[in-house]
């Protein structure tokens, strides 16, 4: 008997330690961040809000920052970016353009800025987040220097009788926080944000467009300049287009073959050359940005579906089409049409549902870019 | 005895001729079936080979989707380019032809207009369509997804009717009758009808 307690005492004690080891390792991956991060003064915007609900934004902003802080990273005071904003007039909180980024980094001596959108956000039980962030260069050129997003729901792992559900908003928000600053942390130590690899078959084979046109003009070697416009929103979800275009602008840059122009540089061009598309977009709206950005490609498209649901039953729904223009040809060099839902090939017990219509665009913008590329 | 007889042979005889009769009418019916009027025109004097772009305009929609004619129009966009015979100007791109060219109703352009807007976005070929049902049909309690759509394709050098075609997919079958379940999904019976248009055209 006492030999049996024991026995099942070294266990709880095994798996205790595999526990804290695993905690140790991630806690451990954020410590040249610290050492890395403190040259970096990065200035976080206020959270953009893409779901059509209210969100508690500020609360979420300075959970992000109380991590990025305790974890040693250099955050530009409020005070600082609230006066910069005021004297700038920045009112859009969803990119930056080229003027302001010079100036931020001028006049307070930011190196970066942190840019957050909230995507999705739900209080009914299960609760749902999903965020996208992407940290910008200060220059008069702004660069994406990493860009990474995080789609929760409270059911997504939910256990045995449910004890691995998630009921609280605030802790699934608290989770989404933490797993989207240990990526950017891991990028600001120097480390790879997190090893893509090629994606297998039943990935390709569920998220692949169903219809497509790839030109032969695309060469998978060059290294291309991508202006991403946003999407047309065809679908009864507000912001669709803009969400859609977002996680391609995430795909494209944590692909090889693109550099991306910040989306903020490529809405100061709309209102620059006051562009209105009533139906996507035309060769000669494609030359400013081709002219004046000096992109090789411009990608935008149509959202026809984008469909979210709430509580337990149901599941998310998305379909949009893309068109990528060449600079050179003045032509469609890619073309393509998606659809997913969140239940395709799902048979038994909910295994390998997607339960938040972003992480399935995000899965479904990865396929097409890999498929642009050629792979 | 022999008056019997020859009242039983009458008789046979005219079943006989009434067998024939019904059998001939069969016949009859299902030769008329086979000259049933094909749903496809296309003009036997025009090159096919020589259309290198195309320049597909808004739908009409008939439908009680309000995006019904939007969403086809894009599948078939795509499909269209998808089959890497012909190279399909992008939507955007018409709709600044058609805003050039002044066209008031792009969705039933007459042949003037479309010689006017193949030279702005200098397009071989233009096609309309005509999005007549797109969403869910219901009789009873049965219900199910049913699209049906017909397109044309005018020459952009003359503005005539060179091809022309409709399908219809989905609706209400056996299979929904006795089983239930709402069908196929809407976005994929889009690109069955859309695939049978593309293969009725190449």
């Amino acid at each position: 008997m006492n030999l049996s307690i024991s026995f099942y005492k070294r266990m709880l004690l095994v798996v205790s330690l595999a526990a804290l080891t695993g905690c140790a390792a991630s806690r451990e991956a954020l410590q040249p961040a610290t050492l890395q991060g403190e040259a970096l003064k990065i200035a976080v915007l206020p959270f953009e809000n893409l779901s059509r609900t209210g969100a508690p934004l500020k609360g979420m902003r300075q959970a992000m920052i109380g991590i990025l802080r305790t974890d040693g990273a250099n955050i530009l005071d409020d005070d600082s970016l609230e006066k910069f904003m005021a004297r700038h007039r920045m009112r859009y909180m969803g990119g930056i353009k080229g003027d302001d980024a010079a100036a931020i980094a001028s006049e307070t001596g930011t190196g970066a800025v942190l840019i957050t959108d909230l995507e999705n956000y739900s209080e009914v039980i299960p609760p749902k987040i999903a965020l996208v962030s992407r940290l910008v260069s200060t220059e008069r050129h702004p660069k994406i220097l990493w860009t990474d997003s995080v789609g929760l729901s409270g059911d997504d792992s939910p256990g045995i009788l449910g004890v691995g559900l998630i009921e609280d908003p605030a802790v699934l928000t608290r989770k989404a926080m933490g797993l989207l600053t240990v990526s950017l942390e891991r990028y600001l130590a120097g480390k790879k944000t997190t090893d893509r690899g090629v994606p297998d078959r039943a990935f390709a084979a569920k998220f692949a467009p169903k219809l497509f046109y790839r030109s032969p003009v695309l060469d998978p070697g060059h290294k291309y300049t991508v202006a991403v416009v946003p999407f047309l929103n065809k679908s009864s979800r507000k912001n669709a287009g803009e969400i859609v275009a977002l996680q391609f602008v995430k795909e494209l840059a944590a692909n090889g073959n693109f550099k991306v122009i910040e989306p903020g540089v490529v809405r100061e061009e709309f209102l620059k050359y006051r562009i209105i598309m009533e139906e996507g977009v035309s060769l000669s709206n494609a030359d400013i940005f081709f002219t004046d950005l000096d992109a090789d490609l411009v990608l935008t498209g149509t959202v026809t579906d984008y469909q979210d649901y709430q509580g337990f039953l149901g599941t998310p729904k998305v379909a949009f089409s893309t068109i990528l223009l060449d600079r050179k040809s003045r032509e469609v060099v890619w073309s393509s049409r998606s659809r997913n839902e969140g239940n395709e090939g799902v048979y038994l017990f909910d295994m390998g549902k997607v339960n938040t219509s972003d992480v399935m665009t995000g899965q479904m913008a990865r396929a097409v870019v890999e498929m642009m590329v050629g792979k | 005895m022999g008056t019997k007889l020859r009242q039983r042979g009458k008789k046979t005889v005219m079943v006989s001729i009434f067998n024939r009769f019904i059998l001939l009418s069969l016949l009859l019916f299902s030769f008329a079936g086979c000259a049933g009027v094909p749903d496809v025109y296309r003009d036997p004097n025009m090159d096919f080979g020589a259309i290198r772009t195309i320049a597909v305009l808004p739908f009409a929609n008939l439908s009680r989707e309000p995006s019904g004619a939007d969403r086809v129009r894009d599948v078939f966009t795509n499909a269209l380019l998808s089959t890497g015979a012909v190279y399909v100007l992008p939507t955007g791109e018409v709709a600044r032809g058609l805003s050039r060219a002044g066209i008031v109703n792009p969705t039933a352009p007459s042949p003037e207009e479309v010689v006017k807007l193949g030279g702005i976005v200098k397009a071989d070929a233009v096609i309309t369509g005509v999005v007549k049902e797109y969403g869910e049909v219901r009789s009873g309690s049965t219900e199910a997804n049913v699209i049906s759509l017909s397109l044309q394709m005018m020459e952009a050098q003359t503005g005539k009717i060179i091809w022309s075609a409709s399908a219809t997919k989905g609706g209400i079958g056996w299979n929904e009758r006795l089983l239930g379940g709402g069908g196929e999904p809407m976005n994929k019976i889009t690109e069955q009808a859309v695939n049978e248009l593309i293969d009725k055209l190449l």
